[in-house]
């Protein structure tokens, strides 16, 4: 269980599945929603910190209580809506991260300009899919099965835990492929906060507290953070 | 028993993959303009009409060679006597209609008549064959009559034969063609005020004028006059004739004006349909495309990145009108069609091209309707399809989608890997946008012989800064993960890599190596 709440502004059919994985996922998830259809839907979809308000209006976001670990997800609809909500909850929270969906590149800049900490365009990554499928037919299929909920699969961030077997070990001197896994890259600590991929060709050391992105079969990844936590 | 050999020639002609594939490819070369290879049937035949031209034209005033002659006549009416008979022979099939009939007859027990199925085949080709264009096909033969020298001017209907090879004439008519009930009664007033004024002078000016000696003179001059031509051989030398002169000339100019509006209108009404025409018939000339339904946000994204590596082989179809002129306006080829239709995907080339079509409109119905159709065209067409939500793809796929893309499934696992990775949706974002830094890419052993044969420890790409994500295994049709470090590489594998693009395509550059065998 992810120890963090989250709030999520709006709900519709196109965010349904994101509310569903992350009331598994998360501490706590807040639904703020603008129309009375929306709140409906969210209530008979089981949801009970469902909240009615104008989200244009500060003083009610302000009592909506956001810590400052908490994440905050604008998925309106409307993307105006969404980019003053965004800049909205930025002046009211500036240290919570604000994650937010955007539809076009001007969106994107304007959801950047307005303070969004990640912003997905949902169409450029489909864009990138198609472009898969027509030429990248072995990439499409990796990256189906990744993103699969059947397919037992995936990516892992695991962190170096204290007197752990990687710490010290330099990078190219540790060999993944005996672990079935595949090392993506990392946040090396020592370095900086930034995610630096392994094909960037920087000689990097594993320290404890750095964390790693592996992929790989989901039984291999778990052996591996135990391999590595033990 | 001649019927019954004539019948049993029929079923072998019928049952004959030779005979079919031959009449097939004739019928191509002759009639299919989708036809990859007919325009270099078109070339040769243009080619043979100008040289003839050519000739009409130089022997005029020159003595020609033997040679030349026995080309003219000969080689080059030779030809045109085979393609005039090969087109009447493609228009319909006489073994078909004989074998239905003698079937029927077989089933209903009736006696087999050959004269039926004869009659009704003979009774279509004469049709075909009283058509102006094969009638223009036979006066373009008759030249090589050389008893009768009167003849040799019918070298010019092979002028005529150009209609059949070049569109653009072809056009030119058919634009005509929908204004014929305008330029008729152009026709028909022009017919009317000639002969009244022709009529007229001759009236007036018969017995005064020494260059009117009959109607023919003054039709003649009427006609020059009214099209503003005026050579000034015939004049009017009377005051009446001069007043006639004067109406014809206002009307004549008041005609001309007239016929340019009509066939100026015409065109500007067909321009853009004669643009897009265009458009298609370009993209049918290639071998693969691709035809791009839909000109909303994933399509302007798909071409902002993609664009350029397409280059011109792809199409977008769109119903609204300004999205139309927006796309056009932003450099990409589209035209303005409703996607949903069938004639609109029927117009290109599904017999002879590679179609992939991408169903991007921003409506889930229409998009599995287009899937529908396109299947329902060709099979051969592969369809990718916009779907969003997971019933919709479910119903996409059951339409026969190859594809389906969910951009609301792939923006909801980033957000929520945002939320609860945060570290990894670095990783996924580079993965899926296809950063620079971490692209994710295919080395198809087929186009990089130089690997086949080694192990993954012997191409170790790490030394290429690039990481091996798997192996496609063409043996076994799999994907191997993490492919072990003994793997030895197959002819038709593709090795997926993971790195900078600039790592990647160095990798594939010095292992380029195409095999022909």
């Amino acid at each position: 269980m992810f120890k963090k709440s989250a709030f999520m502004f709006g709900y519709s059919p196109k965010t349904v599945e994101l509310a569903n994985e992350l009331s598994d996922e998360i501490l706590h998830l807040f639904i703020v929603v603008e129309s009375k259809d929306a709140y409906n839907k969210a209530i008979a979809d089981g949801y009970s910190s469902v909240t009615l308000l104008d989200v244009t209006d500060d003083t009610k976001l302000e009592s909506l209580n956001v810590a400052e670990e908490d994440y905050l997800i604008c998925v309106m609809d409307d993307h105006y809506l969404n980019v003053f909500l965004t800049l909205s909850l930025h002046a009211l929270y500036p240290k919570a991260t604000i994650v937010a969906l955007s539809d076009s590149p001007h969106t994107t800049q304007k959801l950047k300009m307005a303070g969004a900490t990640r912003i997905i365009d949902l169409y450029q990554v489909s864009a990138n899919r198609i472009h898969n499928i027509l030429n990248k037919p072995v990439t499409t299929q990796l990256i189906e099965r990744l993103f699969s909920a059947d397919e037992d699969f995936s990516f892992k961030e695991m962190v170096i835990p204290q007197k752990s077997k990687l710490d010290g070990v330099m990078v190219d001197n540790f060999d993944f492929s005996q672990h079935g896994v595949i090392l993506l890259g990392m946040i090396d600590n020592r370095l900086s906060n930034k995610f630096i991929f392994i094909t960037s060709g920087l000689e990097n050391r594993f320290d404890v507290g750095d964390t790693l992105v592996c992929i790989g079969y989901n039984k291999d990844l778990e052996k591996f953070k135990d391999y590595i936590s033990s | 028993m001649l019927i019954n050999l004539i019948t049993k020639f029929a079923f072998f002609l019928n049952g004959s993959k030779k005979y079919k594939q031959f009449k097939y490819i004739a019928s191509n070369f002759l009639k299919e303009s989708d036809y990859p290879y007919k325009k270099y049937f078109d070339i040769f035949m243009i080619l043979l009409i100008v040289i003839s031209i050519a000739i009409l034209v130089y022997e005029v005033k020159h003595p020609v060679a033997d040679w030349v002659d026995f080309f003219d006549i000969y080689i080059v009416t030779v030809i045109f006597t085979i393609e005039y008979l090969a087109r009447a022979w493609v228009h319909n099939d006489w073994h078909v209609m004989v074998v239905r009939e003698y079937t029927e007859c077989q089933f209903l027990k009736r006696n087999f008549l050959l004269w039926k199925p004869t009659k009704l085949v003979l009774k279509e080709k004469l049709t075909y064959l009283t058509t102006p264009t094969a009638i223009i096909d036979l006066l373009a033969i008759l030249p090589a009559y050389r008893p009768l020298r009167v003849l040799r001017i019918f070298v010019l209907f092979r002028v005529f034969k150009l209609l059949r090879y070049t569109k653009s004439i072809h056009q030119f008519l058919n634009v005509l063609a929908t204004k014929k009930f305008e330029l008729f009664t152009l026709l028909f007033l022009l017919v009317f005020i000639t002969v009244t004024a022709g009529i007229a002078i001759y009236v007036f000016e018969a017995k005064q004028n020494d260059n009117i000696d009959t109607l023919f003179d003054a039709l003649y001059w009427a006609l020059i006059t009214i099209s503003t031509v005026g050579y000034g051989d015939i004049s009017p030398v009377t005051i009446e004739g001069r007043v006639v002169s004067m109406l014809i000339i206002v009307t004549g100019i008041a005609m001309i004006s007239f016929v340019t509006s009509v066939i100026v209108s015409s065109f500007s009404e067909k321009l853009t349909e004669l643009k897009e025409n265009r458009i298609v018939e370009e993209m049918n000339k290639q071998d693969s495309f691709m035809i791009i339904c839909g000109y909303g946000q994933m399509t302007r994204m798909f071409l902002k990145h993609y664009a350029k590596e397409y280059d011109k082989s792809y199409i977008i179809i769109e119903k609204d009108k300004e999205q139309v002129e927006v796309a056009i306006k932003e450099g990409y080829s589209a035209i303005h069609e409703d996607p949903t239709r069938h004639d609109v995907i029927t117009k290109f080339n599904t017999d002879y091209s590679n179609i992939t079509l991408l169903a991007l409109t921003g409506s889930d119905v229409a998009n599995v309707y287009i899937t529908l159709n396109a299947k329902a065209i060709s099979k051969n067409i592969r369809v990718i399809t916009r779907a969003s939500s997971q019933s919709i793809a479910k119903k996409s796929r059951l339409a026969g989608a190859d594809s389906v893309v969910m951009p609301n499934l792939i923006a909801n696992r980033m957000l929520f890997t945002a939320i609860t990775q945060p570290v990894m949706y670095r990783a996924i974002y580079a993965v899926l946008t296809g950063e620079h830094l971490a692209q994710l890419d295919e080395v198809d052993l087929k186009y990089h012989q130089k690997l086949v044969g080694k192990t993954i420890r012997e191409i170790d790409v790490r030394q290429h800064k690039l990481l091996c994500i798997g192996v496609h295994a063409s043996c076994s049709n799999r994907f191997i993960f993490n492919a072990p470090l003994e793997y030895q590489l197959e002819k038709e594998d593709v090795l997926l890599l993971m790195g900078r693009q600039v790592s990647i395509n160095h990798f594939k550059e010095i292992n380029e190596e195409v095999s022909y065998v």
